[in-house]
């Protein structure tokens, strides 16, 4: 384990790591995997980009977004809406390839408009405008009917393709988290994480910080509303509690904290592993998994704070606790 | 070098009757301050005079509640500070703020210059010219050996100077030293001084320190400004301030 967190730290060699990983798990279709295998195949994948999104806003910038999966049911009802075939005020009836685009682009505009107000926030309070955002915009998606079914819920149009699913998957998750390598060492990724450890150092250091949170967060919201936009057309219904799911935004959460929060591979490796262990905990406790659950993420604080990839000695990951406890008594001035 | 420079030219950055509240405590209370190119000036006075505070209004990370600051003749009353920074103003903090978690290297990268931003922001990596700069001035400070090292594993003293090279990363025209010689050892003193004044001399730079330091005053600064209770108590050479009665009772105490 030492030599794979050496590999990890070396120049290139997390994304030749990476390359090769995604080479080989492209031909796991060609196998003879049966559908239910190739499905959570891509529900892993699929927690993978959303951990991952989740860091760069959260681990990276020291933003806790407890109401990330909004942009998820942005996403998704984005996608429900243009492709339905039910009866609504705006349903154009797009193809899957045609309205994709769409719901990337409402999730950037909707973090764009969310995040200038709520990204001046700090700490716990930035946590909460999150998740008020996130239970706000699910009544409001119940309340109008007209555009969103509402309550009922939307049924869109039913297309069974597990192979190409997951090619679908696996090609974003690649390049969503290539992109994170990527971020992790340019510029970007580096005034982000002194954004987290001072924002005031940062702006006074001419770090334009509003710039690169907003820009942070649209990316995240961009690429979680992709997510959001394929779950819906591979759950072919979906409704208000189903999409604005509340366990989704702590689960994202956890994904990260367990690999380490603030690294590129943290969340990859904690959204595996954690989406595997809810999958066994699910299926032998089904009364007891929440309480399971809840337990495992109050030993993953107290014992490894700083994530697997923490305790394995990759200093380059952050602690929940520390970044909740940071708060500058100097507010730099917002405008 | 005791010498007040021409007042001919227009000076770098300038205070106008700035004053800052914090409820009814008047923390700055109308304070003039004149800062001409070339300058190294020092700003002493007892604990709680707000020093810091006239700090921040200065590099704009507070609003001031009355009067205006201009800066290489702009009015930069309600700049935000990374504009300000752009701008050739740069400081050191008191509370130390560098960023932990990041290596001495990165902190040293991070502090570049920067000059504007566009949505290809994120396919930039650091260009080879801030890469030797960063070199150059971890060597000047005696951190090469440890720029691999987490900043938040450094002593206190090796941060403040590692504070000391950020502030200078990106060659800004004017830099304000917040007490930066507090809890350094007497020959590194010895160095930033000598750094200091060849900043000065060689490369025209401007200073304006926060010091409680009497040997770095007298020895570096051309003027020197007193505050007391938010408000500015004497103005002049360290030897005119150090033979004034106002101020030995206020400060230097007998």
């Amino acid at each position: 384990m030492k030599n794979f967190s050496k590999i990890l730290s070396k120049k290139w060699g997390g994304l030749t790591l990476w390359g090769s990983l995604i080479f080989l798990l492209s031909f796991y279709p060609l196998t003879g995997a049966s559908g239910i295998q190739l499905f959570t195949a891509t529900q892993i994948f699929l927690w993978v980009i959303l951990a991952s999104n989740w860091n760069l806003i959260g681990g990276m910038t020291g933003y806790l977004d407890f109401g990330h999966a909004v942009f998820f049911g942005i996403g998704a009802y984005t996608m429900g809406i243009l492709v339905t075939n039910s009866s609504l005020a705006f349903a154009p009836k797009l193809s899957f390839w045609q309205a994709l685009p769409w719901t990337g682009i409402s999730a950037v505009i909707f973090a764009l408009l969310i995040g200038w107000a709520t990204l001046r926030l700090k700490g716990a309070y930035f946590s909460i405008a999150m998740l008020s955002t996130f239970a706000a915009t699910r009544e409001i998606v119940r309340i109008l009917r007209p555009l969103t079914g509402g309550g009922s819920g939307l049924d869109l149009p039913p297309v069974l393709n597990r192979p190409g699913e997951y090619y679908f998957m696996l090609i974003t998750m690649a390049i969503v988290v290539s992109l994170m390598w990527w971020i992790r060492r340019s510029e970007l990724g580096m005034s982000l994480v002194a954004i987290r450890e001072d924002e005031v150092g940062a702006e006074m250091r001419g770090i334009d910080t509003t710039f690169h949170k907003l820009f942070a967060f649209a990316v995240a919201a961009f690429f979680t509303g992709i997510c959001g936009a394929f779950w819906a057309w591979q759950n072919t219904y979906i409704d208000p509690d189903v999409v604005f799911f509340q366990n989704r935004n702590i689960i994202m959460i956890m994904m990260c904290m367990l690999g380490g929060l603030g690294t590129v591979w943290g969340p990859v490796i904690g959204a595996v592993l954690l989406y595997l262990l809810q999958d066994l905990i699910w299926s032998n406790l089904v009364d007891y998994h929440l309480l399971v659950l809840g337990v495992l993420l109050i030993l993953l604080i107290m014992f490894i704070p700083y994530g697997i990839l923490g305790a394995l000695g990759n200093y380059d990951t952050a602690s929940i606790v520390r970044i909740f406890k940071t708060s500058n008594k100097t507010k730099a001035k917002i405008k | 070098m005791s010498q007040l420079p021409t007042k001919q030219t227009a000076p770098l950055l300038e205070a106008r009757q700035v004053s800052k509240y914090f409820g009814g405590l008047a923390a700055v209370n109308q304070v003039d301050l004149d800062i001409y190119p070339g300058e190294i000036v020092g700003l002493v006075g007892p604990n709680g005079s707000g020093k810091t505070t006239l700090f921040d209004c200065l590099s704009c990370l507070q609003s001031i509640d009355k009067g205006k600051i201009i800066f290489k003749g702009k009015d930069i009353t309600n700049t935000r500070p990374y504009q300000v920074s752009r701008m050739g103003l740069s400081r050191t903090f008191q509370k130390l703020r560098v960023y932990r978690q990041m290596t001495v290297w990165e902190n040293m990268l991070i502090s570049r210059q920067w000059r504007g931003e566009n949505l290809f922001v994120i396919f930039k990596v650091t260009d080879r010219h801030t890469r030797r700069r960063a070199r150059e001035l971890l060597e000047l400070l005696q951190l090469s050996r440890l720029q691999h090292e987490y900043a938040g594993n450094l002593s206190g003293g090796q941060q403040r100077l590692l504070e000391i090279g950020m502030a200078l990363m990106p060659d800004p025209e004017i830099i304000l030293l917040d007490e930066a010689t507090s809890g350094v050892n007497p020959t590194l003193i010895e160095t930033i001084k000598d750094r200091i004044k060849t900043l000065n001399r060689e490369y025209n730079k401007t200073f304006l320190a926060i010091e409680h330091n009497i040997n770095f005053i007298s020895d570096l600064c051309d003027r020197v400004y007193v505050l007391n209770q938010g408000e500015k108590l004497a103005e002049g050479t360290p030897q005119e301030i150090q033979a004034n009665d106002a101020v030995v009772e206020a400060y230097f105490g007998t």
